[in-house]
């Protein structure tokens, strides 16, 4: 049996009329960085907030370190949690923060507190109340609160936004370290796909509250890698020509279209090949998708998403 | 239970608004005691006639510092404002979402919000009180403690009062989710705006139900406990009150324990 820490099982979350998010079914292994796409609304936050125990499913199950939503009540203090906007006290300090949370969790023990501001960057800050703090130390603060009960997994919802290119980087850096060196599994959210195709290892499009497509992050790579796309007129014998070629690194898709990953100068070899084989070649184009692109084609929109 | 109220007792010492509200009421113990010095001694023959019956009172006791101290309105409203921002503070600045979804029962985090707030509630009292009441017995020459069992005895029925307020008021600011809407229903009950609303209530009542012994403000907390005649009141009516206040603590608290263990967070 693989090992997940979390399973959904068609989650489902209404408001009314509203269906915020649609049956969604995701697995997410030990050790794994999930990140989870969509524009504003689509239902990322109502989502995380279902997995952190904020917000109730109207339908659907889930289970967390293989035990069902009844009895993970006493595992989610396994569980962090930075969801929106972190959530501080602004009058208190980086410090009295972390001590609010590690009271709450029965810990005593401010030289871990310690540690752990140092990890997120924040170990010089002193006394300065958390008001005072930039947007970039204010999403470290909310990631060491998170982190405060040794979490096993992380739930991270939009923990960029806000920042400007410096504090990406180092918010990126700081997930991956967490992941690396803490072995901690993380599901972070973002309308930036950019941004987290540099540190995610699988990802989930939700799109108007459904999960529209699931891959992992190689299998981006090659969706947004250059590439021959044809469409045959029959994709049965095509590939028969193409493998005689020699083309090994290929796929089908939508049963009608092959993408093509290598030889890219061959195109019109590829096309007499298949001429004579009496195959029609209905469409070729050599393709290069940007990351923006690749999420606009699975939503069919433009929008927000960079 | 514990590490929580732990956690809330940590945030209420370091809130800046609770030690405004502890110069507030230590001020308002000051005014009280210059209030009552001023009806005592009345040098300008401003209480003439008013009825008032501390005018021409020889002696005052510790008892009457109690009724002075507690049944004041102005006291019901420190008291509402400091349940409102405690109760609010956390879902105002977010940090219920690091904490509520980690925990078993969610209810929980109400109990141990409304036990701490009862727990600083109790110490603004105790600070507005001794401030009077030491005051009072250094520049009052008429002020005598008188007994001390009846001083307890007042302020334990007045302190059960209290605390039926405070579940009222925790339950208007986990129902409205906010401390505006906290303070304003809050403010409606301790300014007695509630009264006229329990006086047109009373009347109805009276024109349709021939009961004339049921009167509806009589279950009113605001009209029970601010002319509760604590001093001179027998056992019927003094556990007439202790049930009513009970009453009302249990349906506040349990409904906002019901309310966050229910309600999804913002």
């Amino acid at each position: 049996m693989e090992d997940y820490i979390l399973e959904t099982e068609n989650i489902t979350k209404k408001y009314g009329a509203i269906v915020a998010v649609d049956h969604v079914s995701i697995r997410l292994k030990r050790g794994e960085i999930y990140g989870i796409i969509g524009r504003n609304g689509a239902g990322k936050t109502t989502l995380l907030k279902m997995l952190a125990g904020l917000a109730r499913p109207t339908e659907g199950s889930f289970r967390i370190f293989g035990e069902s939503e009844k009895k993970t009540a006493k595992l989610r203090d396994r569980i962090g949690v930075l969801i929106e906007s972190p959530g501080l006290i602004p009058n208190m300090s980086a410090m009295e923060n972390m001590r609010i949370q590690a009271l709450m969790l029965g810990m005593n023990d401010d030289a871990f507190l310690k540690e752990l501001l140092n990890d997120v960057g924040l170990g010089e800050v002193g006394k300065m109340p958390a008001k005072r703090f930039s947007m970039g130390m204010k999403q470290r603060l909310g990631i060491a609160i998170a982190l405060a009960g040794h979490p096993d997994l992380l739930l991270l919802d939009e923990p960029i936004n806000g920042l400007d290119p410096q504090g990406i980087v180092e918010i990126r850096e700081l997930i991956e370290r967490l992941n690396k060196e803490r072995n901690i599994t993380i599901m972070i959210s973002s309308h930036i796909l950019e941004e987290l195709s540099k540190i995610a290892t699988r990802y989930g499009i939700l799109h108007h509250g459904q999960l529209i497509d699931e891959f992992t992050h190689k299998e981006l790579l090659r969706r947004c890698s250059e590439r021959i796309e044809l469409r045959p007129s029959d994709p049965t014998r095509a590939v028969t020509v193409i493998e005689t070629m020699g083309i090994r690194d290929y796929k089908v898709i939508d049963n009608n279209i092959i993408q093509i990953f290598e030889r890219l100068d061959d195109s019109g070899e590829i096309v007499l090949e298949l001429a004579k084989n009496n195959i029609k070649t209905l469409n070729i184009a050599v393709k290069n998708e940007a990351l923006e692109d690749y999420y606009l084609s699975l939503t069919g929109e433009g929008g927000t998403v960079r | 239970m514990f590490n929580l109220i732990k956690m809330n007792l940590y945030r209420m010492t370091r809130a800046v608004s609770t030690w405004v509200l502890v110069i507030v009421i230590a001020a308002f113990g000051m005014l009280q005691f210059g209030t009552l010095k001023l009806m005592m001694d009345d040098p300008f023959n401003m209480f003439d006639g008013a009825g008032t019956s501390l005018i021409g009172t020889e002696t005052m006791t510790g008892t009457d510092t109690v009724s002075t101290f507690l049944q004041n309105s102005n006291i019901l409203i420190i008291v509402s404002i400091f349940i409102v921002i405690f109760a609010n503070a956390e879902q105002k600045s977010g940090f219920d979402k690091n904490i509520i979804g980690i925990t078993k029962h969610r209810w929980k985090h109400t109990l141990a919000r409304w036990i701490s707030a009862v727990i600083g509630m109790t110490a603004l009292l105790i600070i507005g009180y001794f401030v009077m009441f030491a005051l009072c017995a250094l520049f009052l020459n008429s002020f005598t403690i008188g007994s001390v069992t009846a001083i307890l005895r007042s302020a334990g029925l007045m302190y059960i009062g209290m605390i039926a307020f405070s579940g009222l008021f925790f339950f208007f600011t986990t129902l409205f989710k906010s401390s505006a809407g906290g303070i304003v229903a809050s403010l409606i009950v301790s300014l007695g705006i509630l009264n006229l609303i329990e006086m047109l209530l009373d009347l109805l009542t009276k024109k349709f139900i021939s009961n004339p012994r049921f009167v509806p403000s009589d279950f009113c907390l605001d009209n029970v406990v601010m002319s509760f005649k604590h001093a001179s009141a027998g056992t019927k009516t003094i556990l007439g009150f202790v049930a009513l206040c009970l009453v009302y603590l249990v349906l506040t608290i349990g409904g906002s324990m019901l309310l966050q263990q229910r309600r999804d967070v913002k």
